[in-house]
């Protein structure tokens, strides 16, 4: 593959994972805009030979923690995503919205490596990378930040069941 | 069942490595035994990988967002920039003393080139001085102080008359231009005394292609068109009674030898 195509790639690849960061098409592009002018600025500091999708993924990574600490624009963004393309049903939208808001409530350091790995474009050795972290501190992030996830999601669902229950048993 | 905080952590790797299809085989009987006896072994199975599932599609509607312009720009500048700085690691890495050789052997004579010719490569494919040359004038951008005159594409015809006359010998313009590249400049850069025509085509593309004229002395050899990959660019060169070429784009080899034919016609 030639280094044009395999940056196209990436800048895909970069672009999803940036969606489901900002949860905002428009803010999603200033992302990885933004992504792509500081790796223009660094390519002197890539090493040829090496794998340049970790070392775009670090950047974009980098600026995103950037803006939250600059802007706090996370807390700002509105957290629906556009339609996603396999799975258009509503149920899946309420799904998805409450995994979103589940995913908001974990630790940054738990949040990204799922979004990583949930890209299914990187190996966990490459994630890890991405992030500068060891490949032992980024599974065990990813698994206590799955193990977390999956409990903020049942203690909702649990939640609204009881408040259902609760309705009914007093109509 | 097993989770970050219980006592074997690897059986939570392995679970993690089952959903995400990345558990080695030998180790698959032993999960999938694990899921079958542990009830919340399996719904953290089911809840991980349906996360995941849905994180996925919703990622990927970022591809039917609409192109971005900026983005696809900033996208071919950074390629340059990675291009050149490829090309850089591989003149100032172990290369550049094969490099470095050729240029001085070319000056030296040909006979002593194709000692060195004799060497390992580049690349695995050897080739003459004037493309190691050609090489140095592709950064001419950035080792200016090669070069003695730039034109610009408005001065193309200055240029020529001009570098024929350094070179002593009839210059002709490459015309690329009915392969739809725009000329952008033409500049003489001197490699050791030896003075080398470089031209700098792109097309609306934003591909680069830059083509070297540098003159033949009379004991060196007569090169038929040749093509090698360097990286992820292609190089194709040949020499003339009086002259060596060289060209240099990115591209198959379709797109090397359909460029050569252009310069050469």
């Amino acid at each position: 593959m030639s280094l044009k195509s395999e940056l196209h790639t990436h800048v895909a690849s970069l672009r999803r994972y940036a969606l489901v960061l900002t949860r905002d098409t428009v803010a999603a592009d200033d992302l990885v805009q933004e992504t792509l002018v500081k790796a223009i600025a660094k390519a002197d500091t890539f090493q040829p030979g090496t794998d340049l999708r970790p070392w775009l993924f670090r950047i974009l990574h980098n600026t995103h923690i950037s803006d939250l600490r600059r802007a706090k624009t996370r807390a700002d963004a509105a957290a629906d995503l556009p339609e996603p393309i396999a799975r258009e049903c509503q149920h899946t939208q309420l799904e998805l919205k409450q995994v979103l808001g589940a995913l908001d409530q974990l630790p940054e350091a738990q949040r990204v490596p799922i979004i990583l790995i949930a890209l299914r474009e990187m190996s966990y050795a490459e994630a890890a990378r991405s992030l500068d972290v060891p490949l032992g501190t980024f599974m065990s992030r990813l698994a206590r930040g799955r193990e977390a996830l999956r409990r903020i999601v049942q203690g909702v669902a649990s939640g609204k069941l009881k408040l259902m229950q609760r309705k009914e048993g007093g109509a | 069942m097993t989770t970050a905080n219980n006592s074997d952590p690897t059986l939570d790797i392995d679970l993690m490595a089952y959903v995400d299809g990345t558990l080695p085989p030998e180790k698959m009987a032993e999960v999938e035994a694990r899921l079958a006896r542990d009830a919340e072994a399996r719904d953290a199975v089911a809840h991980w990988r349906h996360f995941d599932n849905l994180i996925h599609d919703a990622a990927r509607a970022a591809d039917t967002q609409p192109a971005n312009l900026r983005i696809e720009a900033l996208e071919r500048q950074l390629a340059q920039k990675l291009q050149r700085r490829r090309w850089r690691a591989m003149l100032l890495g172990p290369g550049l003393r094969q490099i470095a050789a050729s240029v001085v052997l070319f000056a030296a004579g040909w006979g002593a080139h194709a000692l060195y010719d004799r060497g390992p490569s580049l690349t695995g494919a050897a080739y003459p001085g004037f493309v190691g040359q050609t090489l140095a004038g592709h950064y001419a951008y950035t080792h200016a102080a090669h070069q003695r005159a730039e034109f610009g594409a408005e001065d193309m015809d200055e240029a020529l008359v001009w570098l024929s006359d350094q070179m002593q010998q009839r210059i002709d313009s490459p015309a690329l231009e009915r392969l739809g590249y725009q000329a952008e400049s033409a500049r003489l850069i001197m490699v050791d005394e030896t003075p080398v025509a470089v031209f700098y085509y792109r097309n609306p593309e934003g591909e680069q292609v830059t083509v070297s004229i540098t003159p033949r002395g009379a004991a060196e050899p007569d090169y038929t068109l040749r093509a090698v990959r360097v990286q992820d660019d292609r190089l194709a060169y040949w020499s003339s009674d009086r002259l060596h070429y060289t060209v240099v784009a990115s591209g198959t080899n379709a797109t090397i030898t359909t460029l050569a034919a252009a310069v050469q016609r």
